[in-house]
């Protein structure tokens, strides 16, 4: 009777697990399979024929295209800066114990708190007040802003699991604190600072509340043109352009996976470690 | 000339002392001990000798200078942690050539080092394994050449031996002695197990809450020390509370136990005054089995005393009798396993043991 219970609750939790998987990537799968529809106009699923016609048809589309190239050189340029700020503040974090470092490090943590929308009026407000007013810069920034916590929290969860004695055995060997730091501690703390850079380069991707408010006619995110786009004309290019951008995120997890372990990565990047 | 030298070296954290005013000199070539209870304050001096943390009060020379000031990279020390701490990034052959390459070694020259120093550690072969494909013992030998590889003029090795298994640890600290012979390099070795200290050090420091008990070579802190805390941190013996009557004769005092027993023992270090604790090894000790003959020539024997056994311990090589006293005291008695008769509990037996073994000590402050 016993064991009939346990079972129950295993079979039970595997389903459990499985439903959610499913609702997790049944919308992604319809989408993409509607971005192949070959109809000519918004059909119920399931597609009735094989086309490459929405594909074409995001490719001879200026804005989504401009909505691209500024995605990807927004997400890299973002998630470059936001490594190397982050990854400072995190080795600050580490090294130093000072007073109020607990609520610094917290403080670091908040645009995860902070709503994305209340987020993007915010910076909106700040960008026009300090007199930027282009779409870009603001877009850079606010992207950078957005990213850091993540860049912050992987990189300093490898730190922290560095041991101490391999930057003293370096000293004693005779490095200085600079040669210490590049040798020892960096190549250590690699997956973490990677990690935060792809998740950085993601969030960016991703991101359309904090975009929304930033982007202006002349720059604006891929995200952003989608959500322009389909107030205006809704058809399936919107699927071919998702398509894309799930595409181009499971390429980068692929290389995550592949460089360092995705468990570790997403372990690092949420938990403490 | 002494390598290394500690003139009055005070460390504070905070409100807590760590170190009360330290000073110890090591001799070229010599093997010294910091040996001491943890929180005795010996890590935090090797780490003030290394450069990781800077003395309150005082000044550290190496080589005659003082290393006020100075960053670890500064000094010309080897350091072996307990963890070893080998790079896990780097192979074997990195690690070795790591303190080479910014110490100045010619390019050209380190290769040829790397391999006399593996062969030395007697690892030759091992230049392209990765750290986390070694064991204990062999990442501690690793950590070892690293240090020793840069010819550093004073070796500091902290709790060398402390993470292996007891049967390996003392199979290595043989070999770790012979390294560090063959290599002739001044050590200060830290560590909280006496036998690690007496088997690799021929000079002892033993300190105690943040001060030198009493520091020599390990046979006379054995043999003489000069107060209790010494007596149980190096050894063991059995403790007698008392004081001292009167001198029985020149050199030879006779001691009144609180039981009421009298033993004879040699003078303390210092004017006689009040209680005294007399101490003796209990493989200083030897036994008489049987009852104690009635005649008066074992009261003209001295410090022979009666009793009962009360549990006889067969360690294998060693045999632990504990003795039950007349007086009312237990004693302990270790005797080799040779002879096998085993004492049965109940047993009367008579315990004996010199004058010149007895250890005399005030009785510890323990307000201090």
């Amino acid at each position: 009777m016993k064991r009939l219970g346990d079972d129950l609750a295993a079979v039970l939790f595997v389903a459990l697990l499985l439903l959610t998987a499913t609702f997790l990537i049944l919308p992604v799968l319809t989408a993409m399979a509607m971005s192949f529809d070959a109809r000519s106009y918004l059909g119920p699923f399931p597609p009735t024929g094989f086309s490459l016609r929405w594909y074409r048809s995001f490719l001879n589309n200026r804005g989504y295209l401009k909505g691209l190239q500024t995605s990807l050189v927004v997400a890299t340029v973002a998630s470059l800066v936001a490594t190397v700020i982050g990854g400072a503040a995190a080795v600050c974090l580490d090294r130093y114990r000072f007073r109020g470092q607990q609520a610094l490090s917290a403080f670091f943590l908040s645009p995860l708190v902070v709503p994305a929308v209340v987020m993007g009026f915010s910076l909106l407000m700040f960008f026009s007040l300090i007199g930027i007013y282009e779409g870009y810069p603001r877009l850079l920034g606010g992207h950078i802003i957005i990213a850091l916590p993540y860049t912050i929290r992987t990189t300093l969860a490898s730190l922290v699991g560095i041991r101490r004695s391999l930057v003293e055995a370096a000293l004693s060997l005779g490095a200085t604190e600079r040669a210490a730091f590049w040798e020892i501690t960096l190549p250590l703390a690699r997956t973490g600072v990677i990690a935060g850079a792809i998740f950085a380069f993601a969030l960016s991707l991703d991101d359309v509340a904090v975009s929304l408010f930033l982007a202006d006619p002349f720059a604006f995110t891929l995200p952003v043109a989608i959500i322009g786009q389909m107030r205006a004309t809704f058809d399936l290019t919107i699927a071919a352009v998702s398509a894309v951008l799930v595409l181009s995120t499971v390429l980068l997890i692929l290389i995550l996976d592949r460089v360092m372990g995705l468990d570790r990565v997403i372990g690092l990047g949420i938990y403490k470690a | 000339m002494s390598v290394v030298e500690l003139r009055q070296v005070v460390k504070r954290f905070g409100a807590v002392t760590a170190v009360a005013g330290l000073s110890f000199e090591v001799a070229e070539k010599q093997c010294v001990s910091l040996l001491g209870p943890s929180g005795c304050g010996k890590t935090t001096t090797l780490r003030m000798i290394a450069g990781f943390e800077a003395p309150s009060e005082g000044d550290i020379l190496i080589g005659g200078k003082s290393m006020a000031g100075k960053r670890p990279y500064e000094r010309n020390i080897g350091l072996v942690f307990q963890d070893y701490a080998l790079f896990p990034h780097m192979t074997v052959e990195q690690n070795i050539a790591y303190g080479m390459r910014h110490r100045g070694v010619a390019r050209t020259a380190i290769p040829g080092r790397t391999r006399e120093a593996l062969a030395r550690v007697k690892l030759s072969g091992y230049e392209k394994r990765a750290p986390s494909q070694l064991s204990g013992g062999e990442q501690q030998r690793v950590a070892l050449a690293r240090a020793l590889v840069t010819e550093p003029a004073v070796m500091l090795l902290d709790e060398p031996l402390s993470n292996l298994d007891a049967k390996l640890r003392q199979e290595l600290r043989v070999e770790l002695k012979e390294i560090l012979t063959a290599a002739g390099t001044t050590t200060i070795i830290v560590t909280h197990d006496q036998e690690e200290a007496m088997s690799l050090a021929e000079h002892i420091i033993l300190m105690n809450r943040g001060r030198v008990a009493q520091q020599g070579p390990p046979v006379e802190l054995y043999a003489k020390p000069r107060s209790k805390f010494v007596a149980e941190f190096i050894g063991r013996s059995n403790w007698f509370e008392g004081r001292l009557s009167r001198e029985a004769s020149p050199g030879v005092w006779e001691y009144e136990t609180t039981e009421g027993l009298r033993l004879l023992v040699p003078p303390p270090a210092g004017p006689v005054s009040g209680r005294y604790e007399v101490g003796v090894r209990p493989e200083r000790i030897a036994v008489d089995r049987g009852a104690a003959p009635a005649d008066a020539s074992l009261s003209s024997r001295p410090n022979a005393v009666t009793g009962t056994v009360d549990y006889v311990e067969n360690l294998g090589s060693d045999v632990h009798i504990w003795i039950h006293l007349t007086s009312g005291r237990r004693i302990r008695v270790v005797e080799k396993n040779v002879d096998q008769r085993l004492e049965r509990a109940g047993a009367p037996i008579v315990a004996r043991f010199a004058v010149s073994d007895c250890i005399v000590v005030a009785p510890e402050d323990e307000s201090k």
